[in-house]
């Protein structure tokens, strides 16, 4: 990356040294588009099943080898389990078994069957139903085997992993870029192997602008492979480009090309393009990664748009058309024909957008809508506001419904992602001596959690818990000071395990190397990754891509209940037994000099 | 204790309690850069949606439309879609307006459309054509026009980009039913497709080339061409329905060629022979001496299968062309050559 800027840094240089010559400026742009082309066409590749005709293409994101594509170009799942059976031990486990003590033939027997068995958890996907190996043509002519991670039926994505030839392979690798920056007019590139022409895998490359943005384009038959934001591009999209990636002039990947509007003239390029945008692919990537069938989000409600310019009594708007009684929507006090004002602050200026706006975000995000009830005496009533946590929408896929469970990949390709994930973190060691975060209770009580060095203490409200990291620990409430009980000993534990605001950031990749990575949260209005932690299966620490935290979800066993902790910025939610609890403010996260009064036992 | 930690959260304060979640998604757009960026920028909002009347599967409802007055012109192309009381017009602000037609311009089949500008709240941003807007084959240009109706209410219409192809006279016209328009088309590659048609091409400093044509089509070679009509060709017409201006040349609309003979064709078939039924007195099919059951199989280089094909062919010639006909009378093949001519008003 670093030699690309310096190339644009010097592609600058000459464009300015152009700008009086015209010619030298095309030449200019010429050679930075050249330049562009060859950085990003390594990393576009063809995406092929093991044993059927055609095949779409792919980009790799990740060097690990992960590759984003189409989920129409992977296809469903096979009906049946083709999975390998497991090998045999290795002759050097099986040599220490035998050596620590007399084995007999039903004791090794035995003993690789179990072996065998831990084999299969370790190597096969927990999914009901599971994917045949895929081939993948990358630029440098070879073939490769590649696994399918995780699917994204509701709006065509699909996240693929390339098999190394050799252990420690990586592959060249493009960037996610901002597709909020897009505009109309700018130039894109589309790559990919169009017709599969490219027998030796090198992608085709076609130019063009942007023709639109946000555009909203229905799904086919049941509400899968919806384009709920996508960017509409004039650059020539064929079968065979599916999948493939769509770059701005920087390079970075904005879009993956899925679609084409087409005329009277067949399924070919008619200058109608859609890809779908890579804000929106971020918000799934973490699911996909994590080997699962995403889940998109919904208000199960339908809107309309009405538009009145003669009767001034009549409102231009937004109005809810139908809306199911036990949805979201509806508990939150949206009623029938509620104008529809605001979405997560975006003012909503069309039913489309609001679809738009929705069909981004996956289930389970928390979102704010502003609505105007309609009046028992006719109009409107005043702007209300209310928060839901978008359910999940039926696609009327096969593999809806499988839950945290049913995944794609096995416990050995997310191992790989975890290790992917985190590795893009940043690691310089910037840490003070001593971490905190704080929240106001709806109460107005504060609670606090610090660590410095071994020793944490937490504050809820009037109590407060102090862990010195030696085995000993005190309870201090009001005036008094007391041993902690077991669940005041546990809720400490749980504090230091899984609140990764109090992770010091030069350990944060060291502490979730046992972790696993489950999927993704959606944490005020950003996708966030969900890591799972060693131990009961309970908590979980989550992280945004950039690897600062997004929080974290435990047991407490002081309040007996399953505790999600939203942290973004100063913004902290929480979230218990499922249900939002209002009214909590953020305190950010500090780092300072350490009191040792903290850590005192005095009351 | 309380204190020592306020030291450690020091200079902090906490934010205002809200409910918010962070905006998941901005609609906010960067500011343009380039010059196509800049020139779509300041285009479209004078780019307008329009929708028209509907229930013809063969005939979509959509067009586009550029404004070209702050009284509230907008200029497009003549469609079947375009029906009093049925047509409507989508500002860039989103607001729908009822639109009233204005004659419309049978040889550039061009038509205006009027709004009410007293109830748009918006600012109206009209677009009036510079004469002459001179455009050079291999120029750059962007296209804006609502392509298979992708953009509603306040969405931004598709801008495609591309290069001037060239100039097309009229003899694109052969075979091709669905243009009026018989001057000289801009050609270009910046693609259009169904509903793009009223919409402007431009060029990339935001000159006003020319009038997005519907898709040229020629079912004989199964091939499409994008095509503008030059915006000084409009100037006339607009000049003359906007201001009242007489035209200052007017075009009489061009005579078709008279060749007078009424074929023979059988109701419910497509397109049988050109089977010569009557022949008129004094006409150049009289004059080359044609019969009743005379087959005409070519005009010129131009074979002629079929009734349908003779009308075509017939649509390429004008009055005072000479031409070279044959024809079968049995099994005799005649050839014959005559002046063709204006058909006599009765």
């Amino acid at each position: 990356m670093n030699g690309a800027r310096a190339a644009s840094a010097w592609l600058v240089v000459v464009t300015m040294l152009a700008a009086q010559d015209p010619i030298a400026a095309a030449r200019a742009d010429e050679a930075a588009r050249v330049a562009v082309i060859a950085r990003c066409s390594p990393a576009v590749c063809s995406v092929m099943a093991m044993d059927a005709p055609g095949g779409g293409s792919g980009v790799v994101i990740d060097p690990a080898g992960f590759v984003l594509t189409n989920y129409h170009v992977v296809g469903e799942p096979d009906k049946e389990h083709v999975l390998p059976s497991p090998p045999k031990p290795p002759d050097a486990e099986l040599a220490a078994y035998r050596a620590e003590g007399a084995r007999t033939d039903a004791d090794v027997a035995a003993w690789t069957k179990a072996w065998q068995q831990r084999w299969r958890e370790e190597h096969h996907p927990r999914g009901v139903r599971h994917y045949r190996n895929k081939k993948i043509g990358m630029p440098d002519g070879l073939l490769y085997e590649a696994v399918v991670l995780g699917i994204d039926p509701g709006s065509d994505l699909a996240v693929l992993r390339l098999l190394p030839k050799r252990p420690g392979q990586t592959w060249p690798s493009c960037e996610l870029g901002d597709s909020d920056q897009l505009l109309v007019g700018e130039t894109v590139f589309a790559m990919g192997n169009p017709f599969l022409l490219a027998t030796d895998f090198t992608p085709t490359v076609t130019f063009g602008i942007v023709s639109g943005t946000h555009r909203y384009q229905e799904g086919q038959g049941q509400r899968v492979l919806v384009y709920p934001d996508c960017i509409q591009i004039d650059a020539p999209v064929n079968p065979g480009n599916s999948g493939g990636p769509l770059f701005n002039a920087a390079g970075e990947v904005v879009g993956i090309n899925g679609r084409i509007s087409i005329g009277d003239r067949g399924r070919v390029n008619v200058g109608v393009g859609f890809a779908i945008a890579s804000n929106q692919i971020r918000n799934f990537l973490a699911d996909l990664l994590a080997g699962r069938h995403t889940e998109h989000g919904t208000l199960d409600m339908s809107a309309w748009f009405m538009a009145a310019a003669k009767d001034e009594n009549k409102r231009r708007g937004v109005y809810v058309q139908q809306l199911f009684r036990d949805s979201v929507a509806s508990l939150a006090g949206i009623g029938l024909g509620d104008e529809i004002t605001r979405f997560d602050g975006v003012e909503v200026r069309s039913a489309n957008q609001l679809a738009t706006l929705v069909g981004v975000l996956p289930a389970g995000a928390w979102v704010t809508v502003w609505h105007r009830p309609v009046a028992p005496e006719g109009g409107f009533g005043d702007e209300r506001r209310v928060t839901v946590r978008l359910s999940a929408l039926d696609t009327g896929s096969s593999m809806d419904g499988g839950g945290e469970n049913a995944r794609l990949a096995s416990r050995a390709e997310r191992r790989v992602a975890t290790r992917a994930v985190t590795s893009r973190w940043r690691t310089d060691n910037e840490d003070a001596p001593a971490v905190a975060w704080s929240a106001v209770a709806p109460d107005g009580s504060t609670h606090r959690a610090v660590l410095a060095g071994q020793r944490l203490r937490v504050e809820r409200g009037a109590t407060v818990l102090v862990d010195l990291g030696d085995g000993t620990g005190f309870v201090v409430e009001g005036e008094r000071v007391r041993e902690p009980t077991a669940d005041e000993s546990e809720r400490l534990r749980r504090e230091r395990l899984c609140n990764p605001v109090l992770w010091p950031r030069a350990t944060r990749q060291d502490r979730l190397r046992d972790a696993l990575l489950v999927g993704g949260v959606h944490v005020h209005g950003a996708p966030a990754y969900r890591f799972a932690l060693p131990g009961d299966g309970e908590c979980e620490a989550w992280f945004f891509a950039d690897g600062e935290p997004a929080g974290c979800t435990f047991r407490d066993p002081l309040r007996r209940a399953k505790v999600e902790r939203h942290v973004r910025g100063e913004q902290v939610r929480f979230v218990v037994d499922g249900k939002l609890e209002p009214g909590w403010s953020g305190g950010p996260r500090t780092s300072g000099a350490v009191d040792e009064a903290w850590f005192r036992r005095q009351p | 204790m309380k204190t020592t930690i306020a030291a450690l959260l020091l200079g902090v304060a906490l934010p205002a309690q809200t409910v918010d979640f962070g905006k998941a998604y901005s609609f906010a757009e960067r500011a343009p850069r380039t010059q196509t960026e800049r020139a779509i920028d300041a285009l479209l909002p004078s780019i307008v949606k329009i929708h028209g009347a509907s229930g013809l599967q063969t005939i979509s409802a959509f067009a586009s439309g550029v404004l070209v007055t702050a009284q509230g012109h907008v200029l497009t192309i003549d469609q079947i879609m375009l029906q009093p009381g049925r047509t409507r017009v989508v500002l860039y602000d989103g607001s729908v307006h009822e639109a009233q037609l204005l004659p419309p311009d049978d040889r550039l089949g061009v038509r205006l459309l009027k709004i009410d500008p007293k109830l748009v709240t918006a600012e109206l941003r009209p677009l009036w054509p510079a004469a002459p807007t001179p455009f050079r084959t291999g120029q750059f240009v962007v296209s804006l026009g609502n392509c298979f109706r992708l953009a509603e209410f306040s969405e931004k219409v598709s801008a495609t980009f591309g290069v001037v192809v060239g100039r097309a006279d009229t003899a694109l016209r052969y075979r091709m039913t669905n243009v009026a328009y018989d001057g000289d088309v801009i050609l270009t590659d910046a693609c259009n497709n169904p509903g793009h048609q009223g919409g402007g091409l431009f060029a990339l400093d935001g000159r006003w080339l020319g009038l997005n044509m519907k898709l040229l089509e020629s079912k004989e070679t199964n091939t499409m061409l994008s095509a503008a009509i030059p915006v000084a060709d409009l100037l006339p017409y607009l000049d003359e329905q906007v201001h009242g201006k007489p035209r200052p040349s007017p075009v009489a609309k061009t005579e078709p060629a008279w060749f007078g003979v009424q074929l023979f064709e059988q109701a419910g078939r497509q397109s049988p022979p050109a089977y010569v039924e009557r022949v008129v007195a004094g006409s150049p099919a009289a004059t080359l001496g044609l019969r009743n059951d005379d087959l005409i199989v070519r005009f010129d280089e131009f074979s002629i299968r079929t009734c349908r094909e003779y009308r075509d062919v017939l649509a390429r010639f004008r009055p005072g062309q000479r031409i070279k006909v044959m024809w079968k009378r049995g099994t005799e093949v005649m050839n014959g050559e005559v002046d063709l001519v204006a058909e006599p008003r009765r």
